[in-house]
């Protein structure tokens, strides 16, 4: 029961993108096309599940102390090994995701599970934990990289070489939906978006709103570890 | 003390077994990594040279031209000169360089090119690695052609909105003519 609610959580209840707001630089560069999103969130998807069951296996071991240079070595060797097989043995997908592997390394949403979840919990429960982050993140992106591609490029493409639309007729594309500022519009504009839906959902049921979790101080970890 | 020591100690042991894993990890994968990039080289070659019996990649002719250091892979047809494509580079992309790999053939005229490498803006500039972009550069005139995009007064027609991509890749391939032009007769002898 614990691990499905860990799993799905990171799917709305505490969506990376929409509800922790880790992350926003790899979100804001890879969604100008729905391809680059999927390919980035599996990408993800795969090291936080890595990163996440590894440290937590190690949690007991690793003094506070220095446990923040010994996760990047983690997370670091799961990216450069991803990079490495894809390279040598989808050397397809590599080419298109091939820009953004290293990105990873830097992506908080990463450190952020490993510190915030892993570093508490059970491997299993870690690794629940990882591939529903990783999935929320893939269908955050999803939705980003479809609103920025239908109206800053008419097309909407779900990998290589499957169009699903190719040409809406009669539509000029905005350009600058696929340009930087685009990507801060279109996050912005959802954001505001879900917040709206979250709250009158939940006026509707009666209830208050929840804060995100990781923004609330009183529930921070980061500060209470460092005591 | 002891804790400094225990510290330095752990923090080790992990960077060891990462860097082992590492280590690991590279041995198993160079070998397909090298197959592969041989691979797409081999494809852009294939794109951009006309119909030959030999091999390009071992017949290839080395020059120096602008300080620079260009490598001309030679088709031929029962030993006759076909045409000869040419990896080129420029460093003035929207985003980093563009690698492209430029064929030209032995009547004077382009045959086409591959882009190799580009970090391009998607949706704009990455454009240039299209079809559509690629064949304007299909059968122009070496000599005769302005080898500039149309807004600097050229015959070269830049795609709508990136123009800084269309332009590094006009870039790319007039360098390149120019070291093919400077060395014409050592690149069609060959060896």
């Amino acid at each position: 029961m614990r691990f499905y609610k860990e799993l799905v959580k990171g799917l709305w209840a505490q969506n990376p993108i929409f509800r922790l707001v880790l992350g926003m630089c790899p979100t804001l560069a890879v969604t100008t096309s729905l391809a680059n999103a999927i390919g980035m969130g599996v990408a993800v998807t795969f090291v936080l599940a890595c990163s996440n069951m590894v440290i937590s296996a190690i949690r007991n071991i690793v003094p506070s102390k220095v446990r923040i240079p010994c996760y990047v070595v983690v997370i670091a060797t799961f990216v450069t090994l991803v990079d490495r097989v894809m390279n040598g043995f989808a050397p397809d997908l590599h080419a298109s995701l091939g820009l953004f592997i290293p990105l990873i390394v830097v992506n908080c949403i990463i450190l952020g599970r490993a510190e915030g979840f892993a570093a508490r919990n059970t491997v299993l429960l870690s690794a629940a934990d990882g591939v529903g982050m990783g999935l929320g993140f893939t269908l955050a992106l999803s939705i980003i990289g479809t609103c920025r591609e239908l109206l800053g490029a008419g097309t909407l493409t779900l990998w290589k070489d499957v169009p699903l639309i190719e040409h809406i007729p009669g539509f000029t594309p905005i350009a600058l939906m696929i340009l930087a500022p685009g990507g801060f519009i279109a996050l912005g504009s959802i954001l505001a978006l879900m917040n709206n839906l979250q709250a009158t959902l939940a006026k509707r049921a009666g209830k208050t709103i929840p804060p995100p979790v990781h923004l609330d101080c009183r529930h921070c970890v980061i500060c209470k570890w460092g005591q | 003390m002891k804790e400094t020591l225990k510290l330095t100690f752990i923090l080790t042991i992990i960077c060891l077994i990462a860097g082992a894993l590492l280590a690991g990890v590279d041995i198993l994968t160079r070998e397909p990594i090298t197959q592969v990039k041989q691979k797409l080289h081999q494809k852009s070659l294939d794109e951009v040279l006309p119909p030959h019996d030999n091999s390009p990649v071992s017949d290839s002719v080395n020059v120096t031209h602008g300080g620079q250091d260009w490598t001309f892979y030679i088709a031929r047809n029962q030993g006759q000169f076909a045409g000869a494509a040419v990896e080129t580079v420029s460093p003035d992309g929207y985003s980093g360089e563009v690698r492209l790999m430029f064929g030209i053939g032995a009547d004077g005229k382009s045959i086409g090119i591959s882009i190799l490498a580009q970090k391009e803006t998607p949706g704009l500039g990455a454009n240039i690695d299209t079809p559509g972009f690629k064949n304007r550069f299909v059968g122009l005139d070496l000599q005769k052609t302005n080898w500039k995009v149309k807004k600097d007064g050229g015959d070269i027609d830049h795609i709508t909105a990136a123009t800084i991509s269309s332009r590094a890749v006009v870039d790319a391939i007039s360098n390149a003519l120019e070291a093919f032009n400077a060395h014409r007769q050592t690149i069609e002898n060959g060896k």
